[in-house]
């Protein structure tokens, strides 16, 4: 077996420029190959992961719409709660919010305006005033946007009373919004949130989750039409299936179309690679006759020499496959750098690409091979 | 050593060989002389198992490969056969050591084996120092030396040897007749066509052949 590998690397070591172009074909479809694999590899692995950070698996995601912009407060109340989970098959049901603001009336002397109101975050660089949080402690302090500072104090708000829904609170610093995030109007303590605002924040969204044993799609249809029937707010809006997934879900789409295409790439490029092979088997093969009449002559059974030719088409293509591996490999880290996730080539990718080669060498080898061992032999031996 | 009864070969309507009988003895060396197309090349590959495409009976070793599948073929050429042929035939990107090796990949030899085998023969035919070597860096005479060390590397019985020295000069021819003889007088039988009568003198016997039939002396070839 050694003997006819290295026979073979001799004879492809002969005609590096000629093999060379042949296996371009190859290793483009194998760098392609590579890259589809590592791509969906990496983005099954980060969607896998994700299922299991937010266990959507087995959920169903109700929510509502209200009809009018301006009405915070309906939603899902604890009566819904109760219908949804007397559906059957569902394990248990929270409900959420979309947003989870309190949508707030603020007076400061005689001007009143509304705002948008949330928990302060753990950390947060103010423009004036001291601190970079609240603690729970802090119950009358707030932080505002310097929007709102400047709307409603005309700019000086710093240590100044603001009335929120009938309660009074003191300015205690102000934060810009920056041109690409969001941020609420009015920050208070976790403590406060909880106390005086939680409540007003409508809960728009049920998250069903759903028994391992029933149908996504019949509960999350039932749900849908219990609450068509009992929702309480069901006249002030619509209840839809929202796709936690949506997003992942158009982007496997995407992903998808990438890989057909990628894959019809590959495909196209192997198939021409495997004719490129053939074509140069054949040209070996002609060329290639005397050396077939001796090794005949010499005791090389026909089986011998069709070996010899195919392991030597096995192994044009395995080099080729080996060149796309590599180039496959280098390419897929510079994809990284593109990707919102990062492509992995796994061992897979390789043993995939390895055997689509030998295929490709054994497939389009094996009829110039067959011709070689075939040959008459008196024929063979009147070649100079 | 083999024996043949009344073989014929015909391509299409013409007569190769016509009512060949011949019989060789163990250890005998036996030249067959000819003008071109007389049929000698026809007769030495039905002689060697290359051509199974004739009529009459071919017996080597007393048995008949009429019959024998291709495979079976090539391992009693690889066996018991040694082929050297008039343009040397060698593989001309394989170096010297890797010519007379060729038979040996084919064989069920141990790689160890291979190379004690492969390095008696060369310096049985006195190429010792030029293994690694390419043919085309060898003179006419060196490369049949390769072709001859290559045809007797598997220890055949029968060496069947067609114009050896038809590319050679008559010094180098000399030498590779001498070559021939030691390996005659070791026991291994050869055949070799020639149509040199000079070189046709090595031989201890010389049959004839015409238009396709043999002939015992050069008498009744001119008849």
């Amino acid at each position: 077996m050694l003997d006819k590998v290295m026979i073979a690397l001799k004879s492809i070591g002969k005609n590096k420029n000629r093999n060379f172009l042949t296996m371009l074909g190859i290793i483009i479809g194998i760098t392609s190959v590579i890259c589809i694999l590592a791509i969906g590899d990496g983005f099954t692995k980060v969607e896998t992961k994700g299922l299991q950070d937010h266990n959507t698996k087995n959920r169903v995601t109700l929510s509502f719409t209200p009809s009018s912009d301006d009405d915070t407060t309906s939603g899902f109340t604890r009566n819904d709660l109760s219908v949804l989970e007397g559906i059957t098959g569902v394990d248990h049901v929270k409900l959420t919010s979309v947003n989870p603001e309190a949508s707030v009336t603020v007076q400061h002397q005689a001007k009143k305006s509304s705002a948008g109101l949330n928990k302060v975050p753990k950390k947060l660089k103010l423009s004036e005033g001291f601190g970079t949080t609240l603690n729970t402690n802090d119950t009358s302090d707030i932080f505002i946007s310097k929007d709102l500072a400047d709307k409603v104090f005309k700019g000086k708000a710093l240590n100044k009373r603001l009335v929120i829904n009938d309660n009074v609170f003191v300015v205690s610093g102000i934060y810009k919004i920056g041109d690409f995030s969001y941020r609420p109007d009015i920050y208070v303590s976790k403590t406060t949130f909880k106390q005086l605002f939680a409540s007003q924040i409508s809960q728009d969204e049920a998250k069903i989750y759903v028994k391992s044993s029933a149908s996504k799609k019949r509960v999350s249809k039932s749900a849908l039409n219990e609450m068509k029937k009992f929702g309480e707010d069901a006249k002030l809006g619509k209840y839809g299936v929202s796709h936690v997934d949506q997003i992942t879900k158009s982007f496997t789409k995407t992903l998808n179309n990438i890989t057909y295409f990628v894959a019809f790439v590959a495909g196209i490029s192997l198939l021409i690679a495997g004719i490129g092979v053939m074509n140069v088997m054949y040209i070996t093969v002609s060329e290639r006759r005397k050396e077939i009449g001796i090794r005949r002559a010499f005791g090389a059974t026909s089986g011998d020499i069709r070996n010899q030719f195919l392991i030597e088409s096995i192994i044009l293509c395995v080099i080729g496959g080996l060149i796309g591996i590599a180039l496959g490999y280098s390419l897929v880290s510079i994809i990284n750098h593109f990707l919102p996730f990062k492509a992995v080539v796994t061992a897979y990718a390789i043993v995939m690409s390895l055997s689509v080669s030998t295929a490709v060498g054994l497939i389009f080898g094996f009829i110039p091979s067959n011709k070689a061992a075939k040959s008459s032999l008196v024929g063979l031996l009147k070649e100079e | 050593m083999l024996k043949v009864n009344d073989i014929g070969k015909t391509y299409g309507k013409f007569i190769a060989l016509e009512n060949i009988d011949l019989e060789v003895a163990d250890g005998e060396f036996l030249a067959i002389m000819g003008p071109s197309g007389s049929g000698k090349s026809t007769l030495i590959n039905i002689l060697g198992l290359l051509d199974q495409n004739y009529t009459g009976e071919y017996l080597l070793k007393e048995k008949s490969y009429k019959d024998a599948s291709d495979n079976y073929l090539s391992k009693i050429r690889g066996d018991q056969l040694g082929f050297v042929f008039q343009n040397f035939k060698l593989l001309t990107t394989y170096s010297v050591y890797e010519n007379i090796e060729v038979p040996l990949i084919y064989s069920k030899q141990k790689q160890a084996n291979k190379r004690e085998l492969v390095e008696s023969v060369i310096k049985k035919v006195g190429l010792e120092g030029k293994e690694k070597n390419l043919p085309s860096e060898l003179s006419g005479g060196q490369q049949q030396r390769v072709a001859i060390a290559r045809a007797i590397v598997n220890r055949p019985n029968l060496i069947i040897a067609d114009e050896p020295t038809g590319a050679l000069d008559s010094k180098t021819s000399k030498e590779i007749m001498n070559i021939f003889t030691d390996l005659n007088e070791s026991g291994t039988t050869v055949i070799m066509v020639t149509h040199d009568s000079e070189v046709a003198e090595y031989a201890m016997r010389t049959v004839f052949i015409r238009d396709g039939r043999l002939y015992n002396d050069e008498k009744s070839v001119k008849k």
